[in-house]
């Protein structure tokens, strides 16, 4: 096992031990806890356990290294830092809560999105808490008509047991599948009649994700309807189906497209850092001399690639290191180079010299 | 002088406006209902192209991979050119000119729009005789509809007065080709490039101009050619190519003169094929000894030494191609400058053969079908000469008229607007033209324009000379109506229908046979399809030199295309002229020309000085031409959005040095001015263009309009107008023209 | 679904006439419809008509996936270097600035990079892609190499490129004279300028003389 694996391996044990603890401490010894859901829970530990080994790994890789630290150090600057938090609760709205970006790339793909997240975030801030046992429901002592919520073992509010309120709380899991199951809908039909979509898709990384929240959501409402309508006809077996969609889940997250839920925030971040980058010096571009991106991304960048092995300095003059050039400079350069080989080969003299016909009108230039 | 309130009020309804991608067009997961095989609606390439249909719109393309013209190939302007379908400016209805209503005109019902023309029609035609009411045409219209409006012209109206655009592009090469050949066409298909040792290119932009062409010019240098370049412009085919002849322009005629001086001074050439196959050597020889290279590099602006290698290229290559465009043609003696260049073809002897061509490069879509069929002012069907009695007899039978009662010769398109000036034209129906932008000196175009009593207009869109119109009829687009084009080989290919007119809009050849019908005269214009057109034409072709008669929608569509002449349905076509052998309905078997000998014929090609040369007042040469993502005046090009952003507005080109001593710096406002207007522009300032030499594109209306300045002046025998030399003057604007913020870039 | 092994990309900017076919036929690809990934420049216009047209390399390993923070550049196995995937791209333009071809695209407003991805939905199928079928000078050329060798006899394709110190090998090809050398060296091209016949126009008298 290489350093970067021992380290990441050591966050995971390290998060999975306090998440158990709070497990322990929030259900007050487990006296919360319910027994029927121990399969979701050791699932979460282990989901933890993946995302957080990943998420390591992933925060030593160079670049994520470098965006990490410059990412807290340019948010954090005092100079920026009322600036950077008002945006921050900006950026949070637009882009996570709202997803516009999303939007601006198509309003069905965003609609799809939109729902699918927001049915998951509904879903995961029910059903964590519940399974982990940090929030249970009483009756208060001699009130039958309500219900108590209780938050790490400590009370809360409470609410009455035929209200509305109680009523939209218990269906929050429903209300999760009625969004997540249109959204998965919208994101099947694109990908099943979209031809850019359809040229690049894998069942893997592409549909699984899709199915699986299609079969919690709906194993769920199956539930609901069991003990709803059909006075728990086959409860026990979709009961079992449920749990198994979910835990599937819950195993499969570290691994699949679902872990963008975890790298995603790092756009925040990114932002950010460009601003700052904005604000500070330009990089000029050492052959065109004109700016092309902030100097502090440019140079981290080196830094990054000569962590990665790349050699893209110029031997002989390093301060014209071939990454300050900009990138339109760096297209033509490679149109020039090989007209240049075609110069060479067709005679037409070394370019960049006096023209031929400079040498044609030698001893006839006109009056 | 400021935008009127007029321009703005009618740019805002009728456009032109950017059309882009949206909806339907820009979604991927559309399944087409289907894809049809056709062409590009724009220049005379007519590169194969699939036009994707769903729910009767132009939705996308897929490259036709299989047309063996192009491959699949397309320029920007074929692959956009579906977003001319759909779009907010096409005209849906006829409009009638209301000073009072927004832009000038009210929609109008069709069938009353089409009998107040009629009515005017009548009118001007009885109070001022058949030839007071003109009909300018354009060559962008299929073959079929070519022929329906020569024969709307001389059978229903009588008029001797039609002409067509085909003559501001393609007369000079036509009458040229004549003069030497007997014929006018490209005497070779381009796969005869392929394998050309030399390649000799004058006066045409190739790369931006016949994008297409480009590859088989680099596939010939693959196989080893060396590739000449006469521009005065170093333009992206100049820039590699193996020698570049800077040539001053207007002076291409002395150029091919030197060289043939030359070929003679070193004996290249083919004595065999002067002795066998053509006349006139002789003279045309001792016209040329005058020509030394000293002289010719005097004249032309050409390094002598590139003169001498040149001649030395061309005159000892094994086989050759050469082709030119309006560069050498748009001149008062551009039919001069043809023969020049076909002179050193014929005395070279590398003609008829495999990989020994010559072409010129047709400029319209139809530029090369639509000079053959008769709206032509001296022309009528199968390229027959309307003043030869024979040829009006053929005719007239097959329209079923009197010979006496043919029209005779009528006046060039630039005459026609001349004898609207003077009043002696009084009424005009101009179809797939747009001359108050494309015809030199178009402020005085615009003045004659306004003194008309009637003018009716057919087009899809409102362009520039349409907004002068009485009466406006909807017409077609490209895509709403099949037929056949001829393209620059002179393969006639087919154009097919894609989707159904929108609104009140309808095929043009249907808009001409209501305008018949309502005048009370249908005969012989009560046609139910472009097909029947289509089979007359072919009889009506029959025996003339370019013959049709073996040419069907079937054929085209089997071989990919028929090269005319084709005189029988066993006949496959004739890709390569000149060849022994080879139908030819002159000299049968006398000789592989077009003359009772069979001979080609060498003439003496005059140099002279342009019109308006330049001198103190007027010092600098202004020359113009095209974009390669604009097409002729824009009235389609100027609406697609992406075109217009490839290049939104003319600039003047310029060398550092003029406009060094101008004061000048690159993107400044420049006021460039003639004898006959002025336009303020932003200055282009490059290397690659003549010091003595500006350089701006014509595709623009207004005070954007090159051809404010430019002159109309004519060939004398081919009436094709000197778009490529005139003398301005320059000057540094001292503030951006009104018109920067009041239009958008491709109004004007 | 893949590019077929034996179908390869060939380009030769010395042949570009700067058309813009290319960049205007590759929106019209369904992989990333309305949006031009093709980059067409001059080179310098003020000079010379030369044009750079650049698509992706699809370099055997790309920097631009290895300096992504986000892993969310792939190179599929057919060799093709995918366009960003939109769950993963945070939009940082490390790829932007680290390419050494200047290709990659920053779409700020999509949060998003996209970059040509060879028209992964046609040349994944069979097709050519849109920019190579449809390029006047077929500076943009894609099929087999027994294909380009007997259309251009004086060439030959490379696709080794140095930048600096660094070595890049290619899924893409370059045409190069016959002389083919170890690698085109394209920062030696730093301090030159446009190439092609440089001709010097500016000899010619620009005093007005009235001809014959």
């Amino acid at each position: 096992m290489n350093f970067a694996a021992a380290k990441a391996t050591l966050w995971g044990v390290l998060v999975t031990a306090a998440l158990a603890v709070l497990i322990i401490a929030g259900s007050r010894n487990l006296a919360h806890f319910d027994a029927a859901l121990v399969g979701y829970t050791f699932a979460s530990l282990f989901a933890v356990f993946g995302i957080t080994y990943r998420y390591a790994i992933w925060l030593q890789r160079p670049p994520t290294e470098m965006y990490w630290r410059r990412g807290w150090q340019v948010f954090l600057d005092r100079r920026y830092l009322a600036r950077n938090l008002r945006e921050w609760v900006k950026r949070l709205i637009s882009m996570f809560a709202l997803n516009n970006f999303i939007m601006r790339r198509g309003r069905r793909r965003w609609l799809a999105h939109w729902l699918i997240m927001w049915g998951c975030v509904i879903a995961a801030m029910i059903t964590f808490p519940l399974v982990f046992g940090w929030i249970h429901f009483a009756t208060p002592p001699g009130d039958f008509e309500h219900y108590r919520v209780y938050v790490f073992g400590f009370p809360t509010i409470t609410f009455a047991v035929d209200g509305f309120g109680g009523f939209m709380l218990f269906h929050g899991l429903v209300w999760a599948s009625l969004l997540v199951i249109p959204g998965v809908m919208i994101a099947m039909h694109r990908r099943m009649r979209d031809h850019g979509a359809g040229a690049v898709q894998q069942f893997g990384e592409d549909f699984l994700p899709l199915i699986l929240l299609f079969a919690i959501s709906v194993t769920g409402l199956m539930l609901t309807a069991s003990y709803t309508w059909m006075r728990g006809y086959a409860y026990d077996f979709l009961a079992i189906l449920h749990a198994i969609t979910v835990i599937f889940t819950l195993l499969w997250l570290p691994f699949g497209k679902l872990f963008h839920i975890f790298q995603r925030p790092a756009q925040l971040g990114v932002t950010f850092y460009r601003d700052i980058g904005a604000l500070g010096e330009q990089a000029r571009c050492v052959r065109c001399d004109d700016e092309y991106a902030s100097k502090m991304h440019v140079e981290d960048l080196i830094e990054v690639e000569q962590k990665l092995g790349y050699r893209y300095a110029i031997a002989d003059d390093p301060a014209r290191h071939y990454q300050r050039v900009c990138p339109r400079c760096r297209r033509s350069m490679l149109a020039i180079a090989q007209g240049r080989l075609w110069d060479r080969a067709r005679g037409h003299g070394d370019s960049g010299g006096t023209g031929d016909i400079a040498d044609l009108l030698g001893g006839d230039k006109e009056e | 002088m400021a935008q009127g309130p007029d321009t703005l009020k009618v740019n805002e309804r009728f456009g032109p406006h950017r059309g882009y991608a949206s909806g339907t067009r820009l979604a991927s997961n559309i399944e087409p209902d289907r894809v049809v095989n056709t062409h590009c609606c724009f220049c005379g390439q007519q590169c194969g192209i699939q036009l994707k249909v769903k729910d009767n719109e132009v939705v996308g393309f897929e490259p036709w991979y299989e047309f063996p013209f192009n491959r699949g190939m397309l320029c920007p302007k074929g692959v956009k050119r579906y977003l001319q379908g759909s779009h907010p400016d096409r005209l849906l209805h006829a409009l009638q000119r209301d000073p009072a209503a927004p832009g000038g005109f009210r929609a109008t019902e069709y069938d009353a729009a089409v009998r107040v023309a009629a009515d005017a029609i009548a009118r001007i035609q009885t109070e001022h005789g058949n030839d007071a009411f003109a009909v300018l045409t354009g060559a962008s219209l299929t073959t079929e509809k070519a022929y329906l409006m020569g024969k709307f012209a001389r059978v229903c109206l009588r008029t001797a007065n039609i002409d067509y655009n085909g003559r501001l592009c393609m007369v000079s090469a036509a009458a040229g080709n004549k003069l030497a050949f007997g014929i006018d066409r490209a005497a070779n298909p381009w796969s005869d490039i392929l394998k050309a040792e030399v390649i000799w290119i004058s006066g045409a932009n190739v790369a931006e101009c016949a994008p297409i062409t480009t590859e088989y010019v680099w596939q010939a240098r693959d196989n080893g050619a060396r590739i000449i370049v006469v521009d005065p412009r170093i333009t992206p085919m100049a820039r590699t190519c193996d020698l570049f002849l800077p040539v001053k322009p207007g002076r291409d005629v002395a150029l091919f003169n030197g060289i043939l001086q030359l070929m003679i001074e070193h004996d290249w050439l083919d004595h065999d094929f002067i002795e066998k196959h053509t006349a006139g050597f002789e003279k045309l020889a001792e016209h040329v000894s005058t020509w030394t290279p000293a002289r010719t590099s005097r004249i032309s602006g050409v390094p002598e030494k590139s003169i001498r290698q040149a001649a030395e290229w061309w005159g000892q290559a094994k086989t050759s191609f050469l082709m030119h465009a309006r560069g050498i043609e748009h001149h008062s003696h551009g039919v001069q400058n043809v023969l020049g260049a076909i002179n050193i073809v014929l005395a070279s002897g590398r003609i008829g053969r495999e990989n020994c061509g010559y072409a010129t490069i047709t400029g319209q879509g139809n530029g090369q079908g639509g000079r053959e069929h008769g709206q032509k002012c001296d022309q009528l069907p199968g390229a027959r000469d309307i003043a030869n009695p024979e040829h009006r007899a053929h005719i007239a039978q097959v329209w079923g008229v009197e010979p006496d009662d043919l029209p005779g010769r009528g006046v060039d398109a630039y005459e026609i607007i001349r004898k609207i000036d003077r009043g002696e034209i009084r009424g005009l129906l101009s179809i797939c033209f747009n001359p108050i932008v494309s015809l030199p000196d178009n402020n005085f175009v615009r003045r004659a324009l306004e003194k008309l009593d009637f003018f009716v207009s057919i087009d899809f869109f409102l362009n520039e000379t349409a907004r002068h119109a009485d009466i406006v009829l909807p017409g077609s687009l490209h895509e709403e109506d099949e037929g056949t084009v001829t393209q620059t080989e002179g393969r006639v290919i087919k154009i097919n229908k894609a989707i159904d007119c929108p609104g009140e809009a309808r095929q043009d050849w249907r808009i001409i046979q209501d305008i018949a019908a309502a005048l009370g005269r249908p005969h012989g214009l009560a046609f139910s399809s472009p097909r029947e057109i289509f089979d007359e034409l072919r009889v009506a072709s029959r025996g003339g030199v370019a013959d049709y008669s073996g040419i069907t929608y079937e054929k085209i569509e089997k071989q990919y295309g028929v090269f005319w002449p084709c005189p029988s349905d066993d006949h496959p076509g004739t890709p390569r002229l000149f060849e022994p052998g080879a139908w030819n309905p002159i000299a049968t078997g006398a000789g592989p020309f077009y003359f009772p000998d069979g001979r080609a014929r060498f003439n003496v090609a005059e140099y002279t000085p342009p019109t308006e040369d330049v001198d103190q007042e007027y010092p600098v040469i202004l020359t113009t031409g095209r974009v390669v993502s604009q097409f002729l005046s824009g009235t389609q090009t100027r609406r697609i959005g992406p075109l217009v952003d490839q290049y939104p507005e003319p600039r003047i080109e310029m060398h550092p040095q003029l406009a060094e001593s101008l004061g000048v710096q690159d993107g400044d406002w420049v006021t460039a001015e003639s004898r006959r207007g002025d336009c303020t522009l932003r200055a282009m300032v490059v290397t690659t263009i003549r010091p003595d030499t500006v350089f701006i594109p014509y595709h623009w209306p207004g005070r954007k309009s090159a051809n404010q300045l430019t002159i109309s002046a004519q060939d004398p025998i081919s009436k094709i107008p000197e778009y490529k030399v005139c003398a301005v003057r320059l000057r540094k604007a001292e503030h951006a023209p009104e018109y920067a913020e009041q239009l958008e870039p491709q109004q004007g | 679904m893949a590019v077929p092994e034996n179908m390869d990309f060939f380009i030769d900017p010395s042949r570009c006439i700067g058309c813009q076919a290319c960049v205007q036929a590759c929106g019209e690809c369904d992989t990333h419809k309305g949006h031009s990934m093709i980059h067409l420049e001059y080179v310098d216009r003020a000079q010379s008509t030369q044009t750079a047209p650049v698509i992706c390399m699809h370099c055997h390993s790309p920097t631009c996936a290895e300096v992504c923070p986000a892993d969310a550049i792939k190179r599929s196995a057919d060799g093709v270097v995918q366009s960003a995937r939109k769950p993963h791209c945070i939009a940082c333009s490390n790829c932007v600035l680290a390419c050494p071809f200047g290709v990659p695209k920053m779409k700020v407003e999509l949060e998003l990079m996209m970059k040509c991805d060879m028209c992964y939905d046609r040349t994944s199928v069979g097709k050519k892609p849109m920019c190579a079928s449809v390029c006047p000078s077929q500076a943009l050329f894609f099929g087999t190499h027994e294909e380009i060798e007997a259309l251009r006899p004086q060439a030959q394709s490379i696709n080794r490129f140095r930048f600096g110190e660094q070595v890049v090998t290619t899924r893409v090809h370059m045409m190069v004279p016959e002389s083919r050398p170890e690698y085109v060296d394209v920062t030696a091209a730093m301090e030159a300028g446009p190439t092609g016949r440089r001709i010097a126009l500016s000899v010619i008298g620009t005093s007005p003389r009235t001809g014959e």
